[in-house]
């Protein structure tokens, strides 16, 4: 399949020479769709279907150009949906096991009905140096008074072509909550779409990230208030080593009209190898005055001061890296609820410092 | 009590909106073209080389593009514009000697007043050209020379023609082209090695014609270990036309070298102020801005600095009042090159009365540069609900031995600072007005005492009434 598309486009434009405008793909990516989805045991209070697309218009943060590439496609949705008024604490776990030579296109919708609360976890992996392509697309809805907790792994191989298109609504009072960890992979487009339309809903996202050996890590983010007293949380922090890329734009939109909206993005990278390369771009549009938006960023190696600590007490400069990278991806990871989950992103991180 | 300051009232521009007619004034046709391009050369004794010079910008001129990004500037028709108004005077040396119109739109400006208080060198501009330049003679004994670029360039040709639109070359941006292709006036400044000025120098751009273009060029060259503080001013009377300025400041700050750049830029609301600022800095050298924009309808204006030099360093205080029918696109580059250096960028901006403000960086850190620091701060007030404020700050970070921090805040008065002044017996509309002051505090500090007046004095902080 030829891919020539434009993804991850900011939604106000900046200086050309920054290259951050957005991602142009052009290439060619074999389609087989051999990737398979194993979905575990389906918790009470909650349905899985094949093919629904309920939610064509809730857009993604990577832009129309995937959506467009599905439909032509056909590609099957799989609409997960919670009853309403159910609070599910079991975790659904989709996992996308993928090999060498795949080409995969998924894409999944989450309904979380009045009042609801569900979890699903993502799950995609394939063997350490497998070559091939996946691209999936999530859309989230949380009605009134609803929860969703997403969570995504990436333990791709590390010569996969990764797009994770992510798109979510929220009404009054409802919560999308997403954590992500990008581990794997080759080059890895993730684009997120928020639109916090209800009163008092708001977007929490924790993104956790190991970059490495001639990888990319090619992030937008785009969350809009448009509902009063909406809220965003939105906490990106990781590592870069070797000759890794990361590019990381992260847009607060303060809409008129949603007054007393509060949106709140920080960024932490550590810096691990003289040939990374960081891009950060930070963005808050406001066309509202009573809202708070803030962002900060801190991105550089480890300090004197840290160094310094951890030398008093015997720890060499590599160690103190491995630990600090795995104290942020920690912070992260804590967030899932599935000691499976878990055990394989720690296994996942071990062998990668392993190779170090 | 009297006189509570309580109200942000938009900037009061009658001091700058007066305007006289352009009798006997030599004007090109409006337009761009290769005619008119020689036409300006042949009127100002162009050597060859800057005729060549003019006519390629124009040929990149009409290669390149005008932004994708950025404010809106399709209310500007190059059609329209005039791109060179000479007076009816050549430049003095004597504020006596100036024509009285001219004369009377600086004394109404303070800029006559200014050179007898607190300045070592003052050049002024009407349109096109300087029609009043002076020095102290001190400072000339220094070795310092501060002169009108077309002097510069008859009396220094070796030292601007190594120099002109290197830093800035056309090819940078379409407009830096069309300054290229049209540039007249503006200040030439050489400053050589150990010298330092006491006190500051100044040239002041004022465009009267409507219609018109100014397109000065500035070239400051601060040799090793020199020090110079710098400040422009500029304004102008306000018309229904759209009105261009292009300028182009290029500076040169040598090892262990200073300088300070402060500009107060009051242009009126129908001009288009699409300027470019640039500096480089050898081992050791700081540079320094300090800018407050108040004026403009539309403004692209992120004066840039690259830190060449080990140990050099950059600081960018800047303030930005974006009021009705204003768009203002603001903010700061930094490249860090050299070993050691660091950057610190503090911005703050208001918008009001439906203006839009836009703060906008880029921190660029080479793979070569080690131990870079640099910390990034933008701070934006909203004072009411039909204003807009945006912040698009990047970091492009290609070594990992560095420590960049940034941190930004857009809202408006928080409820907290008020209700903690009032609790100590302050009321809520002079709580409001003391911290709408101390948000711009942080650059009116950086001014001299007196610039630091005309600023609050165009920020004009009224008395009564309330904010928002």
């Amino acid at each position: 399949m030829k891919m020539n598309m434009t993804i991850n486009q900011l939604p106000t434009l900046t200086w050309n020479f920054l290259k951050l405008n957005s991602v142009n793909i052009d290439e060619e990516v074999a389609l087989n769709n051999r990737g398979n989805l194993n979905v575990e045991d389906i918790p009470a209070g909650m349905t899985v279907e094949r093919d629904g697309k309920l939610l064509a218009n809730v857009k993604t943060g990577m832009g129309p150009a995937l959506d467009e590439m599905m439909d032509e496609r056909n590609v099957e949705t799989l609409v997960v949906r919670s009853r309403a008024g159910a609070i599910i604490e079991k975790p659904l776990i989709l996992r996308y096991s993928l090999g060498e030579g795949d080409g995969t296109l998924r894409r999944q919708e989450i309904i979380a009905e009045e009042g609801s609360e569900l979890t699903v976890i993502m799950d995609y992996s394939a063997g350490r140096h497998e070559s091939g392509f996946f691209g999936i697309q999530t859309k989230l809805y949380a009605k009134a008074g609803a929860v969703i907790h997403i969570v995504k792994t990436n333990l791709l191989g590390d010569k996969y072509l990764h797009f994770d298109a992510i798109g979510a609504e929220a009404e009054d009072d409802g919560v999308i909550d997403v954590t992500q960890l990008e581990l794997g992979g080759g080059r890895n487009y993730v684009g997120l779409e928020a639109d916090l339309r209800g009163r008092k809903s708001s977007y929490n996202g924790n993104v956790g990230y190991l970059q490495r050996k001639g990888q990319l890590l090619d992030m937008n983010y785009y969350i809009r208030h448009l509902g009063r007293k909406s809220n965003c949380e939105l906490n990106v922090k990781g590592a870069l080593d070797d000759d890794a890329v990361k590019n990381f734009r992260g847009t607060i939109d303060l809409v008129h009209g949603a007054k007393g909206a509060v949106g709140h993005e920080l960024e932490d990278t550590l810096l691990l190898s003289k040939n990374v390369h960081n891009n950060t771009l930070p963005i808050i549009l406001c066309d509202e005055d009573d809202v708070e938006g803030t962002h900060g960023a801190s991105i550089g190696r480890l300090s004197e001061d840290v160094l310094f600590y951890m030398r008093s007490r015997g720890i060499s400069e590599k160690a103190a890296e491995v630990l600090m990278t795995k104290a942020k991806l920690n912070s992260v990871q804590r967030l899932i609820n599935d000691e499976g989950t878990v055990g394989r992103i720690q296994k996942y991180i071990e062998e990668a410092f392993g190779e170090r | 009590m009297a006189g509570k300051r309580s109200q942000v009232k938009d900037i009061d521009r009658s001091i700058y909106d007066f305007r006289y007619k352009e009798d006997g004034f030599y004007k090109v046709d409006e337009g761009l073209t290769e005619d008119i391009v020689k036409q300006i050369s042949k009127e100002k004794h162009d050597p060859e080389w800057m005729t060549e010079f003019r006519l390629r910008s124009l040929e990149i001129y009409n290669e390149l593009k005008v932004p994708d990004w950025g404010p809106d500037i399709s209310g500007l028709n190059m059609n329209d514009i005039v791109t060179y108004v000479r007076p009816n005077t050549n430049m003095k040396a004597k504020w006596e000697d100036v024509p009285d119109d001219i004369k009377n739109t600086f004394d109404r400006l303070g800029i006559p007043e200014a050179e007898r208080t607190s300045l070592a060198g003052v050049g002024a501009q009407y349109d096109s050209e300087l029609v009043y330049h002076n020095v102290k003679d001190e400072v000339l004994k220094q070795g310092v020379v501060y002169t009108d670029m077309e002097s510069a360039l008859r009396d220094h040709e070796d030292l601007v023609r190594t120099h002109f639109m290197k830093l800035v070359p056309p090819s940078d941006h379409k407009f830096a082209a069309l300054h290229g292709a049209v540039w007249s006036g503006g200040s030439f400044v050489y400053v050589p090695a150990g010298v330092k000025v006491e006190i500051p120098l100044q040239s002041y751009f004022r465009l009267n014609a409507p219609g018109a273009g100014q397109f000065e060029h500035t070239l400051i060259i601060v040799e090793e270990g020199a020090d110079l503080h710098f400040i422009e001013g500029c304004s102008a009377p306000k018309y229904n036309v759209a009105n261009l300025h292009a300028g182009c400041v290029e500076l040169y700050v040598g090892k262990n070298a200073r300088l300070r750049y402060s500009t107060i830029e009051n242009w009126s609301k129908n001009m288009y102020n699409l300027n470019t600022k640039r500096a480089i800095c050898e081992e050791g050298a700081s540079m320094e801005w300090v800018s407050g924009s108040f004026g403009s309808h539309v403004s692209y204006l992120y004066p840039t600095t690259i830190l060449k030099g080990d140990n050099s360093h950059m600081q960018f205080n800047g303030i930005t009042f974006a009021g009705k029918g204003q768009n203002l696109d603001t903010g700061a580059k930094v490249i860090q090159i050299g070993k050691n250096t660091s950057t610190v960028i503090d911005t703050k901006s208001i918008s009001k009365d439906g203006g839009v403000s836009t703060y906008r960086s880029s921190v660029t850190v080479n793979k070569e540069a080690k131990n870079a620091k640099a910390s990034v701060s933008c701070a934006s007030l909203m004072l009411d609900d039909i204003s807009r404020s945006d912040t698009v700050p990047a970091m492009d970070i290609k070594t990992d031995d560095c420590d960049i921090g940034h941190e930004a805040k857009i809202g408006r008065i928080s409820d907290e600072a008020i209700f903690y002044l009032m609790s100590r017996g302050i009321s809520e509309s002079e709580a409001k007005a003391m911290i709408v002051s101390g948000f711009a505090d942080p650059v009116a500090k950086e001014l001299p005492l007196e610039y630091a007046v005309e600023m609050n004095n165009l920020i004009n902080l009224e008395m009564e009434g309330a904010i928002g």
